[in-house]
């Protein structure tokens, strides 16, 4: 028997799982970016407040401002993170279309192993592997840019605290600007834990 | 795995069928398929569901190098029809797919590219295997809005699809009609609820009743040969079709 005849077909479950796992991880990616989306108008409130405050708020000011860079970069690391949810979900279709046609290429080259149905389901399984080799390498993308998200986000969340000590100082602005930063901690936290759940997706950690 | 049947053979020309499959599970409609070989080409004719492929195709190739298939024809868009087509095409890429203009860009959803796709007009049109030629003969709305049977004039052969079709019950499975009135109960029921026009009807019993027929080959149930083609004319002209209760 050849190995195209041997072949494990046991990896369709597989699949079909990987398949829910990106579905949830897509939904999660949507939520965060709707969130992160907010942190921008929030960043933009802060300036707007800092400057109303002026010298009583200079400390507020200047985080404000990396508060705002933080947002933006984060705007374009979720942009990053929806790229590639999208192609993992593209691929992982792939592989379960895959799974189906040489599943029944299988069925034919047992059934007649005399037959052209061997070699055919031999150059099939070298196209899955090429799938099945761009999803992996997708998934381990998808795994880096979840690592720096993650890791942006918990320099945000130092931002946010920091905001949170310069408020403190901000004389007759000192509790609007406690509110604003308060909400801005808040928010990052969000992303934080939703990050952090993601990073351990079974998709990534293989079980 | 199916059977073939040799229902023609004039040297290398043949039709060959591909019937009844014991181990198919019920709950898929059972299908004919045909295969017409001429030189060293072949026509697969609604080759069939992706669910049956494995079936179809051990069968086909104990009889024909599967990589030696020109083409399939498509009688209509049905899912038992031709939802294998992606596996077909594996085997030979280059494959040309005949069917309606009708559903051209509907049946890609099954497989295959733009290359694949040959449309046939309304009116029916020649299609040539390795010198055979075969007709096209319109047979719209029967069931099929865009719908097309197949004559092979010098085997004198008519692949008819889902006209003839009959939904046979267990036991009752021999390739030819034997007893037509008793074989015809079994059709019945499937022509006055599938087909959808009276009139489409009349004009492909007149059609049809000018070609020199021998055998009439449905995609579902018995073939009907010698007088029994004529006696199937008959009587569904007679049938009121399109009908449906509640
Ligand atoms: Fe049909
Ligand atoms: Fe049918």
């Amino acid at each position: 028997m050849t190995t195209a005849l041997t072949t494990r077909l046991s990896s369709a479950p597989q699949a079909g799982v990987d398949l829910l796992r990106i579905v949830r991880i897509n939904e999660e990616i949507k939520s965060v970016v709707g969130v992160a989306f907010k942190i921008n108008i929030m960043a933009l409130n802060a300036i707007f407040l800092a400057k109303r405050a002026g010298t009583a708020a200079r400390g507020f000011g200047v985080l404000s401002n990396e508060l705002r860079v933080f947002s933006q970069d984060l705007r374009d690391c979720m942009g990053a993170l929806t790229g590639l949810i999208h192609g993992c979900v593209n691929e992982v279709s792939l592989v379960l279309q895959d799974l189906r046609h040489t599943g029944l290429l299988h069925q034919a080259a047992v059934l007649s192993p005399q037959s052209k149905a061997v070699g055919v389901l031999a150059a099939r399984e070298i196209q899955n592997e090429q799938h099945t080799r761009r999803l992996a390498s997708l998934r381990k993308q998808l795994k880096r840019a979840l690592e720096d998200a993650f890791q942006m986000v918990e320099l945000g969340g130092v931002l946010a605290k920091s905001a949170k000590i310069e408020a403190a100082y901000g004389q007759s602005f000192a509790v609007p600007l406690a509110q604003v930063s308060g909400e801005f901690d808040n928010i990052v936290e969000e992303i934080r834990a939703s990050l952090e759940s993601l990073r351990r997706s079974a998709f990534f950690t293989g079980n | 795995m199916k059977t073939t049947k040799t229902i023609f053979q004039d040297g290398n020309h043949k039709w060959v069928a591909i019937v009844r499959d014991p181990e198919k599970p019920n709950y898929l409609i059972d299908t004919n398929e045909y295969l017409i070989t001429h030189g060293g080409q072949g026509l697969l004719l609604d080759p069939g569901g992706a669910e049956i492929f494995p079936a179809v195709f051990s069968a086909l190739s104990s009889e024909f190098d599967p990589s030696a298939l020109a083409g399939i024809f498509a009688s209509h868009q049905d899912p038992d029809i031709c939802s294998s087509l992606a596996l077909w095409l594996e085997f030979n890429p280059k494959m040309r797919c005949h069917v309606s203009w009708l559903w051209g860009s509907f049946i890609p959803h099954f497989g295959g590219s733009a290359e694949t796709f040959v449309m046939i007009p309304d009116e029916g049109c020649d299609i040539s295997l390795d010198g055979l030629i075969l007709r096209a003969v319109p047979a719209h709305y029967l069931h099929s809005s865009g719908n097309f049977n197949l004559y092979d004039k010098v085997a004198k052969m008519m692949f008819s699809g889902d006209v003839g079709a009959a939904l046979l019950p267990p036991g009752e499975d021999s390739l030819y009609v034997e007893d037509f009135d008793k074989h015809i109960r079994h059709a019945e029921g499937f022509h006055r609820r599938w087909m959808g026009s009276n009139e489409a009807k009349r004009r492909w019993c007149e059609r049809v009743s000018q070609l020199d027929i021998d055998m009439l080959c449905p995609q579902h149930g018995a073939i009907y040969q010698g007088a029994n083609v004529q006696r199937f004319i008959n009587w569904f002209d007679e049938l009121q079709v399109g009908i449906v209760s509640g």
